[in-house]
């Protein structure tokens, strides 16, 4: 079972190196035509909103320590006040946001393109692999794998005898898949790390509700600036005069 | 909030500059990377570096910023022929651009039509009601014309929206000490703390406007945080080390008739008495004797 077998340097050159470009390549044409197909979202007022108050109730929060306690308590009754506080989401429309996001037409269409300009090449390309690179052995995994990942990584390969680390086309397709986010964040800067992630959640308002809940029920335990303050400034006068 | 080394590096930048020695793009950049204002060098120089068709070439697609930067720059030192120029030559290459638009609205404020430039900046917001340079260009324009209520207005209702916007806390808690309104002043202040807790400047600022306030609550207070500033600017602050000596002997008179919390704060305050005297020994030996004799006057 473990013989070793010989690969030809041919398919490294016909065979890894140039999917690998290739994917390289659709990556940077797929992030040139999002920036192309991208629409101006006219930011909503209440959203902007919510936005700004989520960080400054986060301010409130991590800074609590450094204003007043009569300060901090009146923010913090102003924030989760039960009639009009700014972060209280009353019951019934804190699930609302996973039904709002999908009826938003202006969300639904924008999550739809970024999602076919991910689905589409992904398919061409795996498609593509498949009907070119099949039915060989194109590249041996390293490390040693059990039997279980035969089925994944040797799809073309119909011997049943060749060790599980001798792998088709395919796998180093998904390899290339999700090991190239990283290049293409080097590359074209942050904007477009989304290569290979199959399950990107919509982080929008969704999430920041969750944020709001969170932050209504922090306790936050302060005691304005510290008492003791005076000692310790008194401390540092002495022994940096 | 410009740091120290930035500053440093922003001197020296200006230093070579102004001395012969190339580099003037490079000082544009940190100047507009840092917004800093520092108009009267930024026309000269940019201004240079425009009616040179070979350097404005070189550029590249940063000339038209420089263009904007330029006619800002121009609008500050008067130069209103500068400033039509360059937004004619921008226009030409963008029009219908809001950012062309907003400069147009700074150029007629320049020139004192306030209602034009009303008009203006009101056509801006509403093709985006949510654009925050023409809100707060618009609230500039109140206080420019004295209106200094319409301008609390509008940067209140600013404010509402964009709450975490910590320049326009600044900028109304600046406009509410002009008025005096302390009270107010010193919740902005909180809010500046707030977002940026490690900056001494507001700490200070806070401070001395608890102390004017008065009262002896407040007074306890500031000394915290002149005492805070203290820490944070590891005791080089003159003035919070005033505002200490100040608080103690304040709070000594309030507090004449009732029974005083004898805390650590006689150690404080002669140490801060000492680090004072040797600050000005230091730096102002002349006014040492003014010193001495104010806070021998502030004993408690």
């Amino acid at each position: 079972m473990a013989e070793d077998l010989v690969l030809d340097t041919a398919i490294r050159d016909w065979v890894l190196i140039p999917l690998s470009v290739v994917m390289v390549l659709i990556g940077i044409l797929r992030y040139f035509v999002s920036k192309l197909m991208r629409s101006f979202q006219v930011p909503d007022h209440k959203i902007v909103k919510e936005g700004q108050v989520i960080v400054r109730a986060r301010n409130l929060r991590a800074a609590a320590n450094f204003i007043p306690p009569k300060s901090f308590r009146s923010r913090r009754v102003y924030f989760s006040n039960e009639e009009n506080g700014l972060l209280f989401v009353p019951k019934g429309q804190a699930q609302n946001a996973q039904a709002q996001m999908f009826s938003d037409p202006n969300m639904a269409m924008d999550m739809m393109k970024k999602n076919l300009s991910m689905i589409i090449p992904q398919t061409l390309t795996f498609a593509w692999v498949n009907f070119f690179f099949s039915g060989f052995v194109a590249a041996k995994i390293p490390f040693p794998l059990t039997q279980r990942f035969r089925s994944m990584l040797q799809n073309g390969i119909d011997l049943s005898t060749v060790d599980v680390s001798y792998v088709s086309s395919r796998s180093w397709y998904f390899l290339n898949l999700f090991g190239l986010r990283g290049l293409f964040s080097l590359i074209l800067g942050e904007e477009n790390g989304l290569t290979g992630a199959m399950f990107i959640r919509y982080l929008g308002p969704e999430d920041s509700k969750c944020v709001w809940v969170m932050d209504r029920y922090a306790a936050v335990v302060i005691t304005g600036i510290s008492k003791n303050i005076s000692k310790q400034v008194t401390m540092k006068l002495e022994y940096h005069p | 909030m410009v740091s120290e080394t930035e500053e440093t590096q922003l001197n020296s930048l200006e230093n070579q500059v102004d001395n012969g020695g190339g580099g003037a793009w490079e000082y544009l950049c940190l100047v507009r990377k840092l917004k800093v204002r520092r108009s009267e060098k930024v026309f000269k120089y940019g201004l240079s570096i425009l009616n040179d068709p070979k350097k404005r070439s070189a550029l590249g697609p940063e000339e038209w910023t420089l263009y904007e930067q330029v006619a800002i720059a121009a609008l500050d030192c008067q130069c209103l022929d500068v400033t039509k120029d360059c937004i004619k030559v921008l226009q030409k290459k963008f029009p219908e651009s809001k950012r062309v638009g907003r400069l147009n609205g700074m150029l007629l404020e320049a020139k004192g039509s306030w209602s034009e430039a009303e008009k203006a900046y009101s056509s801006l917001l509403e093709d985006n009601s949510l654009d925050q340079v023409i809100h707060k260009r618009r609230v500039a324009m109140a206080k420019a014309q004295g209106n200094i209520s319409e301008a609390i207005e509008l940067l209140n209702k600013y404010l509402e929206i964009f709450m975490a916007d910590h320049d326009a806390w600044r900028e109304l808690a600046d406009i509410y000490v002009s008025l005096q309104m302390y009270k107010q002043a010193a919740f902005c202040y909180e809010e500046l703390i707030l977002s940026q807790p490690t900056v001494p400047l507001y700490h200070l600022a806070y401070a001395d406007v608890l102390y004017t306030l008065g009262g002896l609550e407040n007074l306890q207070t500031a000394k915290k945080y002149y005492a805070s500033t203290i820490d944070l600017t590891g005791g080089k602050n003159t003035r919070a080390l005033f505002g200490i000596c100040l608080c103690s002997s304040a709070i000594a008179q309030v507090s004449k008739g009732r029974n005083r919390e004898d805390k650590e704060s006689p150690e404080l305050q002669s140490l801060a008495a000492t680090a004072l005297e040797k600050d000005y020994k230091q730096r102002a030996a002349g006014k040492l004797g003014l010193l001495t004799s104010a806070l021998r006057s502030m004993k408690f």
